[in-house]
């Protein structure tokens, strides 16, 4: 089973990951903030990550940098998640393994973009 | 006393073009006049160019020192000794002042000058056709060779009748020369106030001002850069064609790509081209730079523009930008939530199967519609706040203007037809636009959008038009129409003829900005009510690629 790692801080917002990713088939963990997040990978590494991009302490954008420079996430798809428009972190795209998913997004929306991964 | 003496007058003639500066010029000749010709008094005096005055050029008085002329000062042509001597081109001997033939020989009486001769200083020079400082091209500017007299020299006795054709003699052989050399110190002082002037305007500017080559070699740089970049001019004298690495790395590639296209000719000029460079302290320094090659024989050697220090708006640009990011988030994020908890409520709840009822069905379409128009209504706001605050730019690129309208009908199609609408266009195919693709995008699906809405078992017609003035682009319809009401205000932000028709009422406002972003206009029209409305855009030529054929 493939493991998934999501960097959330909005607690409403995890119950609907909780809510869409029932079922499927992964292991799901959930970082309620970007410290935490990061702690986790430390420990751990995933198959793919889910990043919120607005949090406290460190935000996704910043964490996606970090990831991309640390040799065990180097290669590791990540999609950033925000209510922002796409284009602001269009930039990233040159990093490699990314993509944005815009908030609301649905079920399918949310497998689909999981699924181009894994 | 009046003696000929060949030395002297070839000494007064080497004087006379020894300097440019004729005060000076004056002295030493006025000396040596003085040996051969008898004077009391010696005025110079120049016609201004209106001709209805004279300008006292030099003076000098043995009898007094405060006279009744002053250096500098104009004095009017009529009546005076001037005066005739201009007009008849030749000598003019006044024997006895005291006979107040002239307006002026009656002040000069009073000063003790009896008798008078003025002759007149006659340039024989070139004169350029049309007057241009630098670089003059002969086949371009016709030089003419003509008289013109440029006002006269004027001796002054305490003797009546003390000047004769004796003198007249002499001075005729000095006069010319003497001419020559006014004029050209005149010339000589316009070259150099103008090229004060333009030096001022350079070097006060507080913008950089630069001339360079094609190797990157600056032959003009003006003191602006020490205050902007902290380097000063002469780094850049010196630096030859290293400058580029002054530029922030990441956008080094960039402002060369953008340089070469110029010196290649691939562009006619850079605008507001803004790239980053390192100050030498260190800071980053933001730069719009605007550039035109320099060339000769139609060869291009360098290139000449101006950087402005933009560095204080981008940081503006920047707290705006970060503003509108936190408000966006701030209003879309709970937004989102109610639209992803309406997703979770109809899947949890099996909405839209057989057995919901129909007091939930409606319940849940008048959530999720509601939910929907707020999200637009967000969208627009946040849509014209950042087009409001100058933050947005134009993403220029090239496409295929039919491609784009097919885009839009294809994505409006469904809800026309649903109103019993058809859309058509005539876009030739050949159309190459140069704008925002997706700002223009926005623009059309608006305007149909909005045709579209007032519209019931009607034509919409999207067509173009190349005129003098650019290009314009109309989206023609036949449904309700304006009144003269709503045409004054159709673009006016949260301005709505049917308060009860869904919408923000910002479209219009927003599309407004987008085509002033182009620096184009737009505007409504309609026969009125219920005739149809027809909106216009217009955007200048520069927004047209080409039109392939």
């Amino acid at each position: 089973m493939k493991d998934l790692l999501i960097v959330e801080d909005d607690p409403e917002m995890q119950e609907f990951y909780r809510d869409m990713l029932k079922g499927e088939q992964f292991s799901v963990t959930y970082a309620s903030d970007g410290e935490e997040g990061l702690k986790e990978m430390k420990g751990k590494k995933y198959d793919l990550v889910i990043l919120d991009i607005l949090m406290e302490n460190i935000t996704g954008d910043r964490l996606f940098a970090l990831l991309r420079k640390d040799k065990h996430y180097k290669e590791v798809p990540v999609i950033m998640a925000s209510s922002l428009d796409k284009q602001t972190y269009q930039c990233f795209q040159a990093l490699g393994k990314v993509s944005f998913l815009e908030k609301p997004f649905t079920k399918e929306m949310l497998i689909t973009e999981i699924n181009k991964y894994l | 006393m009046f003696t000929y003496n060949k030395d002297t007058f070839l000494n007064i003639n080497k004087i006379i073009f020894s300097s440019l500066d004729i005060r000076e010029v004056y002295q030493t000749m006025s000396n040596e006049l003085s040996k051969i010709i008898d004077f009391d008094r010696l005025t110079i005096t120049l016609i201004t160019e209106d001709n209805n005055l004279y300008e006292a050029f030099v003076v000098q008085s043995k009898t007094r020192e405060d006279t009744y002329i002053k250096e500098g000062d104009l004095y009017p042509m009529k009546d005076s000794l001037m005066e005739k001597v201009v007009q008849s081109r030749k000598p003019v001997i006044v024997d006895d002042t005291a006979k107040s033939q002239f307006a002026t020989d009656v002040f000069l009486f009073k000063e003790g000058i009896r008798s008078r001769l003025g002759f007149p200083l006659v340039y024989k020079g070139c004169i350029m056709k049309h007057q241009k400082l630098f670089h003059i091209d002969e086949k371009k500017y016709p030089i003419e060779f003509k008289e013109r007299i440029i006002g006269s020299i004027n001796f002054g006795s305490r003797q009546k009748r003390h000047y004769s054709k004796k003198h007249v003699d002499f001075v005729s052989k000095i006069a010319p020369q003497l001419a020559m050399a006014i004029e050209n110190t005149r010339l000589f002082n316009r070259i150099k106030d103008a090229e004060e002037k333009y030096r001022n305007v350079v070097e006060s500017s507080p913008d950089i001002i630069f001339e360079c080559t094609s190797d990157g070699k600056f032959f003009l740089i003006n003191p602006s850069v020490e205050k902007i970049l902290g380097y000063s001019v002469h780094y850049f004298y010196d630096a030859g064609g290293s400058i580029l690495s002054l530029c922030h790395t990441d956008d080094q590639g960039q402002v060369l790509r953008e340089i070469l296209q110029l010196l290649h000719g691939e562009k006619d000029s850079l605008m507001d081209f803004e790239f980053r460079v390192v100050h030498k302290k260190g800071n980053i320094v933001w730069l719009s730079l605007e550039a035109i090659p320099i060339k000769q024989d139609n060869k291009i050697i360098g290139i000449e523009g101006f950087c402005r220090d933009i560095t204080d708006r981008k940081k503006l640009d920047e707290l705006k930008n970060s503003l509108i990011r936190d408000v966006t988030h701030e209003l879309k994020t709970p937004v989102a939530k109610m639209e992803m908890a309406i997703d979770m409520y109809r899947r949890s709840f099996a909405i839209e199967s057989e057995s919901t009822g129909e007091k939930e069905l409606h319940l849940y379409n008048l959530l999720q519609n509601n939910v929907s128009r707020l999200k637009n209504i967000i969208r627009n706001v946040l849509d014209i706040s950042r087009l409001e605050s100058g933050v947005e730019r134009l993403n220029i690129s090239d496409f295929t203007f039919v491609e784009l309208v097919d885009q839009v009908i294809h994505e409006l199609n469904p809800i026309a037809i649903q109103k019993g609408n058809t859309i058509t266009h005539q876009i030739p195919a050949t159309i190459i636009l140069k704008a925002d693709r997706e700002k223009m995008y926005y623009l059309l699906v608006n305007l149909v959008g909005n045709a579209i809405k007032f519209t019931s078992h009607g034509r919409i017609d999207i067509s173009f038009m190349i005129t003098p003035y650019g290009f314009e682009v109309s989206v023609k319809d036949t449904g309700k129409g304006l009144d003269d009401e709503a045409i004054k205000h159709a673009f006016d932000k949260f301005y709505k003829e049917t308060p009860s028709i869904p919408g923000s009422g910002i479209g219009l406002a927003i599309s407004k900005n987008i085509v002033e972003l182009h620096n184009g206009c737009i505007w409504a029209e309609s026969g009125g009510k219920g005739k149809g409305a027809k909106f216009t855009f217009r955007f200048p030529t520069c927004h047209l690629m080409k039109q392939a054929t």
